[in-house]
This record gives C-alpha cells, structure tokens and sequence, in this order.
C-alpha cells in the first residue's frame, strides 16, 4: 500500500506519488508516457480529460487502470445514440418503503462518482452529452429541481473515436472548451506492441496496487490538489501564457478586439476560425504547474507552459475549411503559436 | 550593478566609437573630397551619426536590468526555470502562498549558478571593440593629413610668372573668401580692356545666374570650402602668390584712348567677384567691393557655359582632390608699377630698379590699378578627367606705335613689402 503519509504533502510527496500512479498504471498500459502524465495532471488540478484515438488503443483500459490505481469510485458510461441523459445524470424513480407507502427517490446515475469513463461519447446525442456539463463544470447535478453535490475528487475522462464518423454527433464547442486537456493516443510503436502481446497474452495479467487507501484517497488527492494551486506564478508567466491564448484568435475575427503589441500569425488568421477561450489560458497554468512540481519546483517557467500547451489548446481552437483541405490541424497551429510568441520575446 | 554598468559602457563607447569614426571620416573627407561631397558626405555621416547614437543609447537603455529583468536573465543564463524571476516578482506579494519557503530555499540551493561573476562574466562591454576600431581608424587617418599638405601649384614648374593674352582669359566669380591671389601685370590700355571683359562676362554670368539652386549650391559649397579649410589648414599654405602678366594681342589697334573710362557702375560692379582698386590722382580713393556678398549675389554667379575651355578646366580642377586649398583661389590682378597719367606698356620698363625707390613726389602723377579675382592658374595635375593641366602660352605684347617708352615716373613711397616685387617687375 502507499507509502505516501504525510497530511500536508510536499512537492517531494507530489511527485513521487505522481510516478508511483504513473508507474502502476504503465504496468498495464505500454507507451503513451506523455498522455498518462497529462491525465494525471488533469486529475491534480480537477480538470476532465478527452482521451482521442482509434480503436484498440488502451483507452478505456488506461481510465480503468487509474479508477484502479487511485482506489477510488469508478463508473463507466458506454454512450450510444439512445443514450438518455438522465442515464447519467440518474432521475427519480418510485420505491415503496418498508411501511409500503410509495414516493419518488433520486436514483443516482453512473455520474455520480470520483472517476467517470465516458466511451465513445460522440456516440450520443447532443442532449445527452450536455447533461455532463453541470457535473464536470460545478461538480453538481441537478435534477427535477434538485441539486446534488458530487464528492470530489471528481474526474471525467471521455474518450471519442476519430474514425467511424457515421451516426456520431461532434461534441459542442461549449463542451469541448470544459475539458481541460485533450489527449491523442496513437498507435503503439513496434517495441511497444511487442511489449503489449507479451503482458496481455501471457497466463497472468499485471496486478494494479492501488496507491491511496480507499478511505483516504478522496482526502489525499485533494491534499496534493491544493498543493498544486499553491504553486507560484510570475506576472510574466501569466503574461505569457495569456499571450500564447490570444494568438490562437485570428486578427480577422469579429469576436477579437485588435490591441496594440499584441502577437499575430499569419497561421492562425488563415486557418483558425475560432481561438482558444480563457480556459485554455486557465488550463495552460495548471497544467503548468503539474509540471513544475514534477520538476522539483514551487514556480512554473515557461517550459512547463510549452508542454501542456497543445494539450491545453489544441482542442479549443477550431479550424476552417482551408485548414482542413491543407491539412493543418490545430496541434500544428499551437506549435506555430509557441515560436510566434518566443519569438516576440515576451 | 554589472548588467547596468555594461549598457551604461555601451552607451558611452558606441557614442564615442561614432563620434571619433565620424569625425575621422570628416577629416579624411576635407582633404580627399571636393567641397560638395565634403558637404553632402558630411551631412549623410552627421545624420548617420546621429541615428547610431541614438540606436547605440537607446539599446543600452533597452539592456538596462531592472532586479525583474536581471532576474530574467539569471534565470536564463543559470537554467534556474524562472526561481529567481518568481521570487523577485512575489518577493512583495501579499499571498505568496504555502510553498513560498520552499522556493526560496531551493533557489538558494542553486546560489552557486547565479552568482554575479557565473550570471556576467564581463566588466567591460563588448563596445571597446567598435571603439577601439574607431581610435585605429582615427590614427590611420593621421597621414592623410601630411600627405595632402604639399603644395597644390606647381611651383617647381617654373611658372611663378606667367604671361597670358587676354583674349585666352577667361573669367569667373571667385569663390567667396578665399583671399589667395594672383599678381597680374598688364599695361593700363590692357587693364582697360579687361575690365571691359570683366564687365561683360560678369554681365553674362549674372544673367546666367539667376538659377537659385545653383546658388544655393554655391552657398553650400562655399560653406563646405570654409570649413574644409579650417578643418585642413591648408588656405595659407596654398596660397601662392603668381605674378601674372596679361598681354593684348589683339587689341593694340583700338588703344589709342589709353585714359580710363568713366567709372561706371557696371564697371564698379563686382561681376566678376573680387576687389577692384582704382587709384585716381589726387584721390588715391581704393575701391573694395565686398568679394564674399557679391559672389554670392544671383547676377554674379558663373555661367558654367560662359567659362570656357579655361574655366571649365578651372571649374574641374576645382573638384579635383587634389587642388583643395586652392580651388577658390581668386587671383587678383594688380596692374602694377604707377604711370604718369597716360600710363602703357612701357611702364617701368627700361628704368633702372637700383633707384627704384627714393623720396616720394610732392603730388601722384596718377595710377589706376586694380585687382580682381579669376580662375586661373597652373596646376601640378590635371583636373579629374581633364587630362594634362592647361597652362597658358607666354605671349610678349609688343609696344604700341602710340606708346611711348619710359616716361619718367614720379616717386611715391612705396610699401616695404611691395619693393620686392615691384623690382622684380622693373627688373624685367
């Protein structure tokens, strides 16, 4: 069980717990070291995660290794096109009591929980999907005038299916924006398929060690949460962050008000329709500061901005025909954003 | 502290790199250049200069650290991942939260990486070297100077005393202070006719003058000639006095009339920029037009075309580099000796220069005489592109029939300083 006891973590504890999750979740899930580590990040910062790729990837069972390794509540929710949202968000049903009377109780849904599995969410419809707003925004559910508060830790993980596009409905923008980091699982390396067949074919399967105790894990990952909020930021790291946003808007927008100083691409205007929202900013100094905690630090730097930025944006800018015809996609258009930016030496 | 003294020697070096490589430029300028590109190379260097100070200050004030920006730079420099920008920008902060002792501590326990000496090795700013170049470059420019200080007439050519025919003479404005000179020597029915010359070409010149561009252009040159020559110091220098004999070949026949004309105002005019002296019996009244006003007078400005072959050489050899110093020269022509009233040819010659000098007569018998500035000499080089320097023909008037020879001349007490020359004319 865990060795991690202390009541007020330090940014030791942080991050050797952070590996230690890590280092059991990679007991079963081979490679994809970045994209555990931005789900992790997400979850220490109280931020949902997209999880992207094709089939056959790991991806529902990367979310299951982590329910696993954190030893907390874990509920999945397979969403298809009949999915109803209060097949989520759970509604009221009529029991009889032990006195026979008959009354309305809130069942709850598979949303209530620390850790909730969304696969395929572009399966349902738009109804459907939104009926996790609430829940992954405020952390609450109301339902026939009711609200209920969900226990943190909270964390969502939906994973979508870029092929198979007939019959799915694109995840709203306003959706899109509440998820903090997207991550993109590709295709296993030779090495590591090699790796998978030998740990998944074999007569035993990789035993989890959960980290936490159930009873404390709720208690310890909100310790390191706000340890996280603790990290300090420089005005200029704020600075820079915030300017990394504001150059993912095209100069030609209506929604962007022109301001002296400020960085344009000749990218972004051409191919971006829609630039990052202020969460995007939000979520470039918390996954930052993951990152810098990580690193031993107690500040961020621009480094750690630099790599959660495609993470953090790269779901949130919409692109155009163009950029879809050119083939541009908006990991591209953060990376230009990144040396458009330094080299306006901030 | 090191990051501030170095912009602040930034500044101070690029300044004094600029200034001292300008000025050698200058320098070098005024002896190599003629005095329109001095003026036009001076003024581009001046405003080059200019615009290098101020990019060279406002860099330095660019570089000027601030305890953020050195922050910054420590943070770069050390690879501290922004510890120390942190800590600076927070160090005031009201909630600098739960971990900020841990970043001062972990900070610290880089200390060895940002020390000053680590962070800035340099004390001195990399601006020595453009100034260093510059005090070379200075100190190369020192020759320039001894070389081009030789004398610019060809004085070893033997020409100190030239005789030229009038109708070969041609005119210009001289240029405005320039006090150099020619001695010119011609007998009073010569004069005459000089200044008749002078009169109508100075007529013609400020007809041809009217251009105010191209007095404008005078006017910069003459200001670029100035300052050249208080830059070199070679006015002086190059002021050679040339004794200049003007002969009349063609014009003994309609010099019967050898008195002088009515003072005219046109005669009086300085067209032909420089000092016109007339000495009348009785008066000795000296007339001194102003040289430098009148040559810049639209009417006395020169005709480029009215010239002529000499005063285009003479124009040419003016922008030659090599003719600085002397390319404004105004040579003034002083008819020399004294006549008895009806003065000639014959003036002074035949007479014995041992007695020369003795009491002054009770009254001046009269003598007319004047001087006045041209545009021509001898030069050691052609002018640029002119070829082989112009040098007059030497042309001996002969006497008129009208003209009588050696009339005695009153005595008139003659300046100290003029008795050398003066017996060197009757010398001859």
């Amino acid at each position: 069980m865990s060795d991690v006891q202390a009541e007020t973590p330090t940014v030791a504890d942080f991050a050797r717990t952070f590996r230690r999750i890590q280092a059991e979740i990679h007991k079963l899930i081979v490679g994809h070291e970045q994209a555990v580590e931005e789900l992790l990040s997400a979850l220490f910062v109280g931020g949902h995660v997209l999880i992207e790729g094709v089939p056959g990837t790991g991806k529902t069972t990367l979310v299951k290794t982590l329910g696993l390794a954190l030893n907390l509540s874990f509920n999945r929710i397979q969403f298809t096109v009949d999915l109803m949202p209060a097949d989520i968000t759970g509604t009221r049903v009529i029991l009889s009591g032990d006195d026979g009377r008959r009354e309305f109780t809130f069942q709850p849904g598979p949303v209530f929980c620390h850790i909730l599995l969304g696969d395929e969410i572009n399966r349902a419809t738009p109804k459907t999907q939104s009926a996790l707003l609430e829940a992954m925004a405020e952390l609450q559910v109301t339902v026939a005038g009711t609200t209920y508060r969900l226990k943190p830790p909270y964390f969502v993980m939906a994973t979508l299916n870029p092929i198979e596009m007939e019959g799915t409905y694109p995840l709203p923008e306003a959706q899109l924006d509440r998820f903090m980091f997207k991550v993109r699982l590709n295709y296993p390396g030779e090495g590591e398929l090699t790796r998978i067949i030998a740990s998944t074919t074999g007569p035993e399967e990789a035993g989890i060690e959960a980290v936490f105790h159930a009873t404390e894990a709720p208690g310890r990952i909100e310790a390191l949460k706000r340890l996280v909020r603790g990290v300090m930021v420089a005005p200029a790291m704020e600075t820079y962050a915030a300017r990394l946003v504001r150059t993912t808007q095209p100069q030609n927008s209506r929604f962007v008000t022109d301001e002296a100083g400020a960085v344009h691409d000749e990218m972004v205007n051409r191919y971006v329709m829609f630039g990052s929202s202020p969460r995007g900013a939000q979520a470039l100094i918390l996954g930052a500061k993951v990152h810098a905690l990580l690193d031993g630090r107690a500040n961020i730097a621009r480094e750690d901005i630099e790599y959660v930025a495609v993470a953090a944006l790269a779901h949130r800018i919409i692109l155009n025909y163009a950029a879809l015809s050119d083939g541009i996609d908006a990991a591209h258009i953060v990376e230009r954003v990144i040396k458009s930016v330094r080299a306006g030496k901030l | 502290m090191r990051l501030n003294s170095l912009a602040l020697q930034h500044a101070i070096f690029y300044t004094l790199a600029i200034a001292i490589a300008g000025g050698t430029a200058v320098f070098a300028g005024a002896y190599l250049l003629s005095p329109l590109a001095f003026l036009i190379g001076t003024s581009a260097l001046a405003v080059i200069g200019c615009a290098g100070i101020a990019s060279a200050v406002g860099a330095a004030w660019r570089m000027r650290a601030s305890a953020v920006r050195a922050a910054a730079i420590a943070d770069d420099r050390a690879e501290l991942k922004g510890r120390l920008s942190t800590i600076v920008a927070l160090a005031n902060h009201q909630a600098r939260g739960s971990l900020w002792a841990y970043l001062v501590e972990d900070t610290l326990g880089h200390q060895d990486q940002f020390a000053g000496a680590v962070i800035e090795r340099r004390r001195v700013s990399r601006a020595i070297y453009p100034l260093a170049g510059a005090i070379v470059l200075a100190m190369l420019a020192i020759p320039i100077s001894k070389i081009k200080h030789a004398p610019q007439i060809a004085s070893g050519s033997g020409q100190d005393d030239l005789t030229v025919d009038l109708d070969d003479l041609h005119l210009r404005p001289a240029d405005s202070g320039d006090e150099s000179g020619m001695q010119v020597m011609a007998d009073a029915a010569t004069m005459r006719r000089l200044e008749d010359k002078l009169a109508r070409e100075g007529a013609a010149n400020g007809e041809a003058s009217g251009n105010s561009l191209n007095q404008l252009v005078n006017r910069a040159r003459d200001m670029a000639g100035h300052f050249q020559n208080k830059l070199t110091g070679q006015q002086a220098a190059s002021k050679q006095r040339l004794n200049l004999r003007l002969a009349d070949a063609g014009g003994d026949q309609d010099q019967k009339e050898i008195h002088r004309a009515p003072e005219t105002p046109k005669n009086r005019h300085s067209d032909v920029a420089g000092q016109f002296k007339q000495d009348q019996p009785n008066s000795n009244r000296e007339i001194d037009l102003p040289r430098e006003d009148d040559s810049r007078q639209p009417d006395s400005k020169p005709s480029p075309s009215g010239y002529g072959e000499q005063g285009a050489e003479a124009d040419a050899g003016k922008d030659n580099p090599g003719n600085q110093g002397n390319s404004a020269t105004d040579h003034k022509i002083q008819q020399s000796g004294e006549n008895g009233g009806n003065g000639g040819a014959a003036h002074g010659m035949g007479a014995d220069p041992d007695s020369l000098f003795g009491a002054p007569a009770a009254a001046k018998l009269g003598t007319e005489g004047f001087e006045i500035a041209i545009e021509a000499r001898p030069v050691d080089h052609g002018a640029k592109g002119a070829g082989h320097a112009y040098v007059a023909p030497k042309v001996r008037a002969p006497l008129s029939v009208t003209q009588e020879p050696d009339e005695p001349v009153a005595r008139a007490a003659v300046p100290a300083e003029d008795r050398t020359t003066i017996k060197r004319v009757f010398e001859r």
